[in-house]
C-alpha cells in the first residue's frame, strides 16, 4: 500500500469514528497545548526582555561610585580592562517645560552617541541619534520620546523630528524621536536625550565633569561577572578604598546576568509545572489512543479477514493501523497548537497587565508577544507522530497477527 | 499449459484442546484452465477448509498444491498475501464489502495490495464493475445503497479487478432469493465463457448442478466427483 492509500484510509477511518476520534484525543490536544503555550509564551519573554533591555543585556556592565568618576577615573578603567569594548559615562539632567497651564518634567539623559548605541535605550523611530561631532561641540539637539511628542506637539504621531523644543528659554532642535518606556497614563513626565557635553553645560548639576552612572560594554566572551569584580577593585584602587569598605565607599558595580538569572530560574520553575502536567497528559492520551485503537480492531476484525484474502500483507496490516492512530494523534496536535496559542495569549496579556514581568527582570508594564514560530509546530507535531506510533504500535501488531481464517469466520 | 490448480495427497490437521481434528483426508484434486467446478457437501464435512487451503489462506499440514505450477507450500506469509492478491479472487456469502467505501473504492482496495500505480485503478475498477453486471450509475454509491443483488456484483467486481487464475466463490448466492441467485450465477457462466477458471463452494445441489464438475466431499474425505448429469467417475475420486 502506498504512503497515499494509507493516508486516504486512515481520514476515512477516522471520519467514521468522528465522536469517538475527538473524546479520546482530548488528552493529546491538552498535552500539546501545554507545550505549545509554554514555548510560546517563555520565547515571548525573551523576545520582550532583549527589547526592552537591548541585544547586549547581558554584555552590559552598570557602574557608580558614591563621590562621582571623573573623565580620567573613567579612562584609567577603561585602560586597565581591556576586557571592556567601550566604558561611557552617562550624565543626568533635569528640567521643567511649561505647556499651556501645565508643567511638565522632563527628565535628560546625557551621553555619547555610543553610549546609547550600547544600551540600546535610545533607538530612534523616526529622525537619528546625534552625531560624535554634534556631542563634542555641545550642540543643543535632543531626542525625545514618543509619550513625550504627544505632550509637547498633541499628537503622538505628529512628525516631532525638525521642530524646536524650548527649554529653560533656549531652542533645542528635534533630532530624532525614541521608543521611551514611560508608562502610558502618565501626563506630566517625559523623557529627553541629549549630547553628554550639551548636558553639562546647559544642566550643571555641581559635580563638574563627575558621573554617577557609567556604563560598560564587555567584549564578546568574556567573563562578566569576573569583569565586575576586577572593576570593583579597579575603583577601590582608583579611589584609595580597601577591599573592605567597598560597599561603605559607594562603589557598585551590576550586571544584567543576575536579572536574567532571576527570569531563567522563574522560567525554570514555570517550565517544570507545565512540562509535567504536558508529560502526564500526553501519556493519559497516549493510552486512551491505544484503547481506542484495540477497540477499533476488534470491530473491525472481519475487515482485517477479508483484506487479507484480499493480498494484504501483515505489514499492510500494521500500517494501515498504525497510520491510524497517527493521523487521529497528529489532529489532536493541531487542535492543540491552535489551542495553546490562544492560552499563551492569555497568559501574555495577564502577565503585562498585573505587571508580572518584573518578577523575571523585565519593568512593569512590558508588553509580552506569545513567539509563534515553525519550530515549535514541527515540535507538536512531531511528538503527536510519535505518540501515534509507540500507543498505537502495540493495536497494529495485534491486528497484524490475527490468522485470517479465524477473522472471516468472525461474526 | 498444465491445470491451474493442482493438490495431491492433501492432509489437514487442527490442533484444538480436545486434541487432534483430522479435517481434511487424503484429498487430491485437479482444475483445469476455464473450468468451473463446483465442491459440495453437507456442513462440517471440510469443504471450507478446503476452500481455505486453495485460496492460500491457509497451508496443508501434509501434501502439495500447486497453484498454476506453483508450490504454494514453500511460499512466505507476504509471498502467499501476493498470489492472493494477484492470483486469486474471492466472492464470499456475505459479500464482506467494506461499508465505509463507495462501490469503486471497494473494488480498488485489491489494486493497493497488488501495487497497482494508481493512473490505472479506476480503470480497470469499471471495466470489471461492468463485466460483473453493475449499472454504472451505481458506481459512486455506498455500499449500504445497494440490494444484495448488487452487493455480490461488486464483489464479484472486485474478485475479478486483478485478473486473477482463480475465482473462488463460497456460497455466493446463500444470502440472496433465488432470482437475484440466479443472476449472479448468471454472471458466473459469463465469466467462464471469457475463460475464467471458478471453484464454487455450495451445500446446496440445486447450485452445485451449475457446474461442469462436482466434487462431493463427505468428513473430510473426496466422496465422489461426477458430472452434473450423475454419471459417476472412480468414488475415491483424486487419481485421475
Amino acid at each position: 500500500m502506498s504512503f497515499r492509500d494509507l493516508v486516504r484510509e486512515s481520514l476515512r477511518a477516522l471520519e467514521a469514528n468522528r465522536g469517538r476520534s475527538f473524546l479520546t484525543i482530548l488528552g493529546i490536544v491538552i498535552g500539546i497545548a501545554a507545550v505549545i503555550a509554554m514555548t510560546s509564551f517563555i520565547g515571548g519573554v525573551q523576545e520582550g526582555l532583549i527589547g526592552q533591555l537591548g541585544l547586549n543585556a547581558s554584555r552590559i556592565v552598570r557602574i557608580g561610585y558614591g563621590a562621582g568618576l571623573s573623565d580620567r577615573d573613567i579612562q584609567r578603567i577603561s585602560a586597565a580592562l581591556p576586557d571592556y569594548e567601550a566604558v561611557e559615562a552617562s550624565v543626568d539632567g533635569y528640567a521643567e517645560v511649561k505647556r499651556d497651564d501645565k508643567t511638565l518634567n522632563v527628565g535628560i539623559t546625557g551621553g555619547s552617541p555610543r553610549l546609547f548605541e550600547m544600551t540600546g535605550q535610545a533607538k530612534p523611530v523616526s529622525g537619528r541619534l546625534f552625531t560624535d561631532a554634534e556631542n563634542d561641540a555641545a550642540s543643543r539637539v535632543v531626542l525625545i520620546d514618543s509619550h513625550g511628542v504627544r505632550l509637547l506637539f498633541g499628537s503622538p504621531d505628529f512628525d516631532a523630528v525638525g521642530k524646536t523644543v524650548k527649554i529653560r528659554g533656549r531652542d533645542y532642535a528635534v533630532v530624532g524621536v525614541f521608543e521611551g518606556q514611560t508608562v502610558a497614563g502618565n501626563d506630566s513626565y517625559l523623557q529627553a536625550i541629549m549630547p553628554a557635553e550639551t548636558v553639562r553645560k546647559d544642566f550643571p548639576s555641581g559635580a563638574g565633569d563627575r558621573s554617577f552612572n557609567v556604563v560598560g560594554l564587555a567584549r564578546e566572551g568574556a567573563d562578566v561577572d569576573d569583569l565586575a569584580e576586577r572593576t570593583k577593585q579597579k575603583i577601590a584602587e582608583i579611589k584609595g578604598v580597601t577591599d573592605k569598605d567597598e560597599d561603605e565607599a559607594g562603589i557598585w558595580v551590576n550586571t544584567m546576568k543576575s536579572a536574567i538569572g532571576e527570569m531563567n530560574r522563574f522560567m525554570g520553575s514555570f517550565q517544570l509545572i507545565i512540562s509535567s502536567v504536558a508529560g502526564i497528559s500526553l501519556l493519559v492520551g497516549g493510552i486512551g489512543i491505544m484503547n481506542m485503537m484495540l477497540t477499533n480492531v476488534t470491530e473491525r476484525i472481519r475487515e482485517i479477514g477479508v483484506r487479507r484474502a484480499l493480498g494484504a500483507t501483515r505489514r499492510d496490516i500494521t500500517l494501515q493501523f498504525l497510520a491510524e492512530s497517527a493521523v487521529i494523534c497528529v489532529s489532536g496536535g493541531i487542535i492543540g497548537t491552535v489551542f495553546g496559542y490562544l492560552v499563551s495569549y492569555g497568559l501574555a496579556l495577564g502577565a503585562s497587565s498585573l505587571g508580572i514581568a518584573g518578577g523575571f527582570g523585565g519593568q512593569e508594564g512590558m508588553a509580552i508577544t506569545p513567539a509563534i514560530n515553525l519550530q515549535t509546530i514541527l515540535l507538536a507535531v512531531g511528538i503527536s507522530v510519535a505518540i501515534g506510533l509507540v500507543f498505537g504500535f502495540y493495536p497494529a501488531r495485534r491486528a497484524a497477527r490475527l490468522d485470517p481464517v479465524e477473522c472471516l469466520r468472525y461474526q | 499449459m498444465g491445470p491451474v490448480i493442482d493438490i495431491r495427497r492433501v492432509h489437514r490437521v487442527f490442533e484444538t484442546d480436545a486434541g487432534y481434528a483430522h479435517v481434511l483426508h487424503d484429498i487430491s484434486l485437479t482444475v483445469e484452465t476455464g473450468e468451473f467446478v463446483a465442491i459440495t457437501g453437507p456442513s462440517g464435512s471440510g469443504k471450507s477448509t478446503l476452500m481455505n487451503i486453495l485460496g492460500c489462506l491457509d497451508s496443508p499440514s501434509s501434501g502439495t498444491y500447486l497453484l498454476e505450477g506453483l508450490d504454494v507450500a514453500r511460499l512466505t506469509d507476504d509471498e502467499l498475501a501476493e498470489v492472493r492478491a494477484e492470483r486469486i479472487g474471492f466472492v464470499f456469502q456475505s459479500f464482506n464489502l467494506l461499508p465505509r467505501m463507495s462501490v469503486l473504492d471497494n473494488v480498488m482496495v485489491p489494486l493497493a495490495y497488488s501495487g497497482c500505480p494508481h493512473a490505472r485503478r479506476e480503470k480497470l475498477a469499471v471495466s470489471a464493475l461492468t463485466a460483473a453486471g453493475l449499472p454504472v450509475d451505481h458506481f459512486d454509491h455506498r455500499i449500504g445503497e445497494l440490494s444484495g443483488g448488487q452487493m455480490q456484483r461488486v464483489a464479484i467486481a472486485r474478485a475479478l479487478v486483478n485478473d486473477p487464475a482463480i475465482i473462488l466463490a463460497d456460497e455466493p448466492t446463500g444470502n440472496l432469493d433465488t432470482a437475484t441467485g440466479r443472476m449472479v450465477l448468471e454472471s458466473f457462466h459469463r465469466l467462464q465463457a471469457a475463460g475464467k477458471t471458478i471453484v464454487l463452494i455450495t451445500h446446496d445441489p440445486g447450485i452445485a448442478a451449475e457446474a461442469d464438475r462436482i466434487v462431493t466431499i463427505r468428513d473430510g474425505r473426496l466422496h465422489r466427483e461426477g458430472s452434473p448429469t450423475g454419471a459417476l467417475d472412480d468414488p475415491k475420486g483424486g487419481a485421475r
